[in-house]
């Protein structure tokens, strides 16, 4: 490998003398051409931010104009005012991260004090309306017709009227004040619609479709008190709603079996004297419960710890065994001479250029009883994945697999910052080469390896797919179906709280909250013993 | 050291500059597909294109444009779930029967009024498997059920009882034939989808109906005495027992053991046809065969239907979409030539059977089948209920596993 | 690049062929070995994929290395059956062009964070790396609220485009690659850029002109370690990427085998084998940079 050590000096301190660079044209307040672009480009998130206010001020958002004044104003003043170096530096990736991490993180914390949950999604009026909407029957033996929807007045506007044609090829029309007879209309004999009928307009089927809204509230009353509705643009059918929300004493009344649900502002859902509840309910905030619902639970407290324990003894040798073999591989390429270099490291990087999915998928087949590549190979009849300690290692072994690249990646870019003449002048001095890189290279390494194995950590603690797709947490035993050997806490978190059909988000914001400040502490408390802190500190 | 980035900028600059030229067209306009008069429908991406072509006609004679977007079909109900809260749901899409009733209870589906010539014309079972409370909530459109596949080279005749599907099996086995008896996928956290047929001969259940046929989630089955025993008896095929019925055969690799002639007999479903055929194997369609004292094997029947979102702003439209064009025959046949499903729809099943001979033996199999319960709770029995039967095969104590899922799954549903 | 010519070593011209040997080994000869070993462990299962992408029976699995009939008919069906180019175009579009933002955005922040002494920059730093521990799926209920109200009033970056679905990308810019530069540029000796401030440079020329090309190995390695994580993105992607020519490869692989019971798993391989193409294209351009960038002056300073 060539190394241009001759001219690696020379341009270093003469900044200036350099060519042209291609950042040159954004090198800002010093120069006169840095200073136009720095206008040009406040100019063009000007001209953004003008178009990013036009539509809240048409829909008359002032929220919205506010908070978008609010950011070009900061935006501003940190790039006008000269006291603000770092801020003009941070604030690009900051907006971003504030508007599409932070801000979404928060509103998902402050769900863990509400019910939200599939059944209690909405808010109670979308609920009512639910009940309501759902509970239209068709009245038995009623006739249906064949509807054309029409107008009296314009298209857009008028009053609606059903043109409905009956079994015996009678039309009538209907409207809001009741059924008549339509004695003068063609009806078309093929599909029964009325094609014409004196003093109506027939809506076509784009004119009826951008009315629906009002469709679907429209009613034609009849003597029997239910009313005849449309079902799509041909089809109506008399029936009556058996269920009637009743604003005065909150409550909902199913006119068939007269039984009376009440809301219930503190569940968010309507229940019966005997504790029946209606399907629908709404989003209402529970405090603490959430919290409480898996504190207060005797089996969860002993998975609990378990399962926290086994989840710090992954994330620790997964990150321990990618680091020593990364940083293994590194070394071992890490000479000036060495033929095919390049292709070694591409095929070393190779698992991490595969798609996970699948090598999650094939490292799970690999394992199996009968027909798994290991026990084929070995001649084993190793149960791998229905035995706790061999599913342990098989799921640790993937994720080695799977993460040592990144290691390697970052390794090998961390040793090209330390000068091999260190190492060199150690070995010199009189020690093996193993205790010159035990005390010179790897110290230097580890300032700036630290916060990614602290990282590496963090990301295997919570990284699902790494267990769920190899053993989905299990093996089980039948004391506790619900927390298996390989569980992670977000495993564990997702069985809980999203069984399938049922997403309960509260419930796993609430969880999830709980694992975030036990990560947090722990990464950094070990942030805080590390040297990687020092030097945030210094 | 030269610098290098300049040349690097440039190639990555220029790689970027012909991503998004080829990339291109159609994200730009992306935004404008919630215009009005234009019918959002969800689909999976196996039968999106279909149902674009044919719905391009009912676009047509009504004068808008249809918009099929492709999403995985199990993740459709959690987005549509979502979406649905945030406004941003679209306007029809399609969906398993059992998720009629979450999908109720969170008001997300509209309910449909089928007219009478139309509704005569579906399988009386399928509207029933859609409805909840009475009502119903989506248009069924196909059915899937699973089967027997037998090598017909190996076993001319389809067996008539479990017991004589593993006495065949195993005198294979013995003759060196084969080296399974039966690819039944288990894997490690069970497959109660499967063993449904298994487990219901052996006299199990897992909630319990009332007259009308209604399922009463506080009539949970699973640990008690009935689905014990029906489990041990299972279990007796099991790893500890016949070793016939085992976790290591998966969804992975089941279909490869019938394809390479390891075993006669595989549980399949109608998405195993296309790769069978191109297997080579000849093959054979049958039941299920239950247990020689047992009742009949019930196969779970899953039916896909078409629901119209709540609160959709082009309800109207979608509203005539799903009843008077997803019931027509021929839309369910031009969907069938994409994606070959049993309709559900008695004339275009007619027309299908007489084709197809494969079809008609799937439906046949299904004839003892039980619609898989739609009521949300139905959701919370798969994994407790899996990982017992998968202990019970691994030759655990049996009635400490149902009894451990029992418990669980009462504890989820609060029942 | 002239790595090949200067191997193996040249000096020993003199030394007879068993000493040559010897000393090769001792120095190259058991890197190669080892080399050999992780490089075995490195592709085995990655040849089961490739396996299965030639299998005609869309089965992913280590039963067999050798497929019983090898045949290209997956990757015809997708090319036939998929937009499989445009879906291809798409993921390089974002791989790459979330790679060079987040690069630069990265690149600004680790730039203040190491350079500079702010009030809040330890809070910064260490929120950084704690914001990335909550579960990100739970995260999406809020995106949904948050893209269907921007979607409303801004059609053009909500769902179903390319660029709403950028912006979330975005917002993960600031990352523990942050920390990664940051701990590179602090490799960079400070009496560099204070020499130049004292010839007259702004800050920014500090940045642009000297920092900047100093650090090149971490801007590749970040770009690298982006561009990846990007083009194997489904999660968020299926979320915004309905159209069916809007997505990318990654997705439309995901929803190959994402229904259990209608896996086609022949397809999917022959999309990952595909997919990990330019994950090595991008590595072996960017390599150089990665180990040729700081040389061994640098910290000297």
């Amino acid at each position: 490998m060539t190394v241009d050590t001759d001219s690696a000096g020379a341009p270093r301190k003469g900044a200036p003398a350099r060519p042209p660079l291609p950042g040159g044209r954004f090198t800002g307040d010093g120069s006169i051409g840095g200073r136009l672009l720095k206008i040009a480009l406040l100019g063009l998130f000007t001209a953004l931010g003008v178009w990013a206010v036009l539509p809240l001020y048409v829909a008359g958002n002032w929220w919205g104009i506010g908070l978008v004044v609010a950011v070009v104003a900061l935006v501003y003043w940190v790039y006008l005012s000269g006291r603000t170096v770092p801020a003009k530096y941070l604030l690009p990736g900051v907006l971003f991260l504030t508007a599409f991490q932070i801000l979404p993180v928060l509103y998902t914390m402050s769900t863990s004090v509400t019910n939200l949950s599939d059944g209690h999604r909405g808010d109670k009026e979308q609920a009512i309306a639910a009940i309501e909407a759902f509970s239209v029957t068709r009245d038995p033996d009623s006739p249906e017709y064949v509807l054309t929807v029409a107008t009296t007045g314009d298209p857009a506007t008028g009053e609606l009227a059903f043109l409905l044609t009956d079994g015996r090829g009678n039309a009538h029309v209907g409207t809001d004040e009741g059924l008549h007879d339509l004695p003068r209309a063609e009806i078309d004999p093929s599909s029964g619609k009325v094609t014409e009928a004196f003093g109506y307009t027939i809506l076509t089927p784009t004119e009826v479709n951008a009315r629906s809204d009002e469709l679907q509230e429209f009613a034609v009353p009849t003597d029997s008190g239910a009313g005849i509705r449309s079902s799509g643009l041909s089809s109506a059918f008399e029936g009556s709603a058996t269920r009637v929300y009743d604003e005065d004493c909150d409550c909902v009344t199913d006119t068939e079996s007269g039984v009376v649900y009440h809301a219930d502002d503190e569940r968010g859902a309507f229940y019966s004297e005997e504790g029946q509840r209606l399907a629908q309910g709404w989003q209402v905030g529970v405090g603490l419960d959430n919290f409480g619902r898996f504190l207060l639970n005797p089996t969860f407290a002993s998975s609990f710890f378990s399962i926290l324990l086994w989840n710090i003894a992954f994330a620790a040798s997964v990150t321990f065994l990618v680091f020593v073999v990364g940083l293994a591989v590194a070394l071992t390429l890490h000479v000036p001479r060495l033929r095919g270099k390049t292709f070694y490291r591409i095929l070393v990087v190779l698992p991490y250029a595969m798609s996970s999915l699948a090598m999650y998928l094939l490292w799970r087949d690999m394992f199996n009883t009968d027909f798994g590549l290991f026990n084929r190979m070995l001649g084993l009849q190793v149960d791998w994945l229905g035995d706790a300690w061999s599913a342990r290692t098989a799921v640790i072994l993937a994720n080695v697999w799977l993460g040592y690249p990144y290691m390697f990646l970052v390794a090998t870019g961390a040793l090209q910052a330390i000068p091999r003449e260190l190492g060199q002048a150690a070995q010199i001095d009189g020690a093996g080469p193993w205790q010159a890189f035990r005390h010179v290279t790897l110290p230097l390494l580890m300032v700036a390896m630290t916060p990614i194995l602290i990282a590496t950590f963090a990301f295997n603690f919570n990284n699902f797919n790494a267990v769920w797709l190899i053993s989905r947490g299990g093996p089980f035993s039948p004391e506790n179906p619900t927390a298996g050997a390989t569980d992670l806490l977000i495993t564990y978190t997702y069985r809980l709280a999203f069984n399938e059909a049922t997403a309960q988000y509260g419930y796993a914001a609430a969880l999830s909250v709980m694992i975030f400040l036990i990560v947090s502490v722990i990464s950094v408390v070990s942030l805080s013993r590390s040297k990687a802190l020092q030097e945030v500190d210094r | 050291m030269r610098f290098r980035s300049a040349p690097a900028a440039t190639g990555i600059a220029a790689i970027v500059l012909m991503a998004t030229a080829c990339g291109g067209g159609g994200g730009d306009e992306g935004g404008e597909t919630a215009a009005e008069d234009t019918l959002v429908i969800w689909s999976d991406p196996e039968r999106a294109d279909a149902i674009q072509g044919a719905a391009e006609e009912f676009a047509e004679a009504n004068g808008i444009t249809v918009d099929v977007q492709g999403l995985a079909f199990d993740d459709i109900q959690g987005d549509l779930l979502n979406a649905h809260q945030a406004g941003n749901a679209p306007d029809v899409f399609i969906g398993a029967h059992d998720w009629t009733g979450n999908l109720v209870r969170n008001g997300a589906v509209q309910p449909v009024e089928l007219p009478e010539d139309r509704a005569a014309g579906v399988e009386e079972t399928a509207l029933e498997a859609l409805s909840f409370d009475g009502r119903l909530f989506g248009v069924p459109y196909s059915q899937e059920n699973i089967f027997l596949m037998r090598n017909t080279e190996l076993v001319p005749d389809a067996p008539e009882t479990f017991e004589e599907l593993v006495e065949i099996g195993t005198e294979l086995k013995e003759e060196g034939e084969t080296s399974e008896v039966l690819a039944m996928a288990v894997g490690q956290e069970g497959e109660p989808f499967r063993m449904n047929a298994l487990f219901t001969s052996a006299g199990g259940y897992l909630f319990g109906q009332d007259d009308t046929g209604t399922w009463d989630p506080s009539d949970l089955g699973v640990g008690s005495d009935e689905s014990i025993a029906a489990m041990e008896k299972i279990a007796e095929y099991g790893e500890a027992g016949e070793g016939v019925l085992r976790r290591s055969i998966d969804t992975e690799n089941d279909a490869v053991l019938f394809y390479e002639e390891d075993a006669p007999f595989f549980i399949a479903g109608p998405w195993n046809i296309g790769d069978a055929n191109e297997s080579g194997v000849d093959y054979g369609i049958s039941p299920i065969p239950g247990f020689e004292e047992g009742g009949p094997a019930s196969p779970y029947i899953g039916y896909h239907a078409f629901f119209v979102t709540e609160g959709s702003s082009n309800s109207a439209l979608a509203q005539e979409f799903v009843t008077n064009y997803v019931t027509d025959p021929d839309f369910i046949l031009s969907l069938y030539e994409a994606d070959p499903r049993t309709p559900v729809q008695t004339e275009a099943l007619e027309s299908v059977s007489a084709d197809d001979p494969n079809i008609a033996a799937i439906a046949e199999a299904g004839a003892d089948g039980m619609p898989m319960p739609s009521i949300p709770e139905m959701g919370e029995t798969w994994e407790p209920l899996g990982q017992a039967q998968a202990q019970a095969l691994a030759g655990e104590d049996v009635r400490e596993a149902m009894e451990a899922a029992h418990n669980t799954i009462a504890e989820q549903i609060g029942g | 690049m002239t790595m090949d010519a200067s191997a193996p070593v040249r000096g020993p011209h003199r030394l007879g062929g068993a000493a040559r040997f010897a000393l090769w080994s001792r120095r190259l000869g058991w890197r190669h070995a080892v080399m050999w070993l992780v490089v075995a462990f490195a592709i085995f299962p990655v040849l089961f994929v490739v396996s299965a992408a030639l299998n005609p029976l869309g089965t992913l699995s280590s039963a067999q290395l050798w497929p019983t009939g090898a045949s290209l008919d997956n990757a015809v069906e997708l090319f036939e059956n998929t937009p499989f180019t445009t879906w291809y175009g798409n993921s390089l579009f974002f791989a790459l062009s979330n790679a060079t933002v987040t690069v630069l955005l990265s690149a600004l922040a680790a730039y203040a964070f190491s350079r500079m002494r702010f009030k809040g920059r330890r809070v910064g730093l260490i929120g950084l790396l704690v914001i990335q521990m909550f579960p990100q799926f739970l995260a999406i209920v809020a995106i949904y609220l948050m893209f269907s109200n921007i979607g409303e009033y801004y059609p053009a970056i909500g769902f179903d485009t390319r660029w709403g679905l950028l912006l979330v990308y975005l917002g993960g810019a600031l990352s523990i690659n942050t920390w990664l530069m940051k701990g590179f540029f602090d490799t960079v000796p400070k009496e560099l850029d204070e020499s130049a401030q004292m010839d007259g440079a702004s800050h920014a020329q500090v940045f642009f002109r000297i920092m900047l090309p100093l650090v090149t190995p971490v801007l590749a390695i970040v770009g690298l370690l982006v561009f990846i994580s990007t083009i194997n993105e489904f999660l968020m992607a299926s979320v915004f990427l309905r159209d069916t020519d809007a997505k990318t490869l990654g997705l439309g692989l995901y929803q190959l085998v994402a229904s259990q019971r209608n896996a086609n798993f022949g397809m999917f391989a022959v999309g990952a084998v595909m997919l990990s193409l330019p994950t090595l294209a991008v590595f072996w351009f960017l390599q150089r940079y990665i180990t040729e960038g700081l040389t061994s002056g640098a910290v000297k300073g």
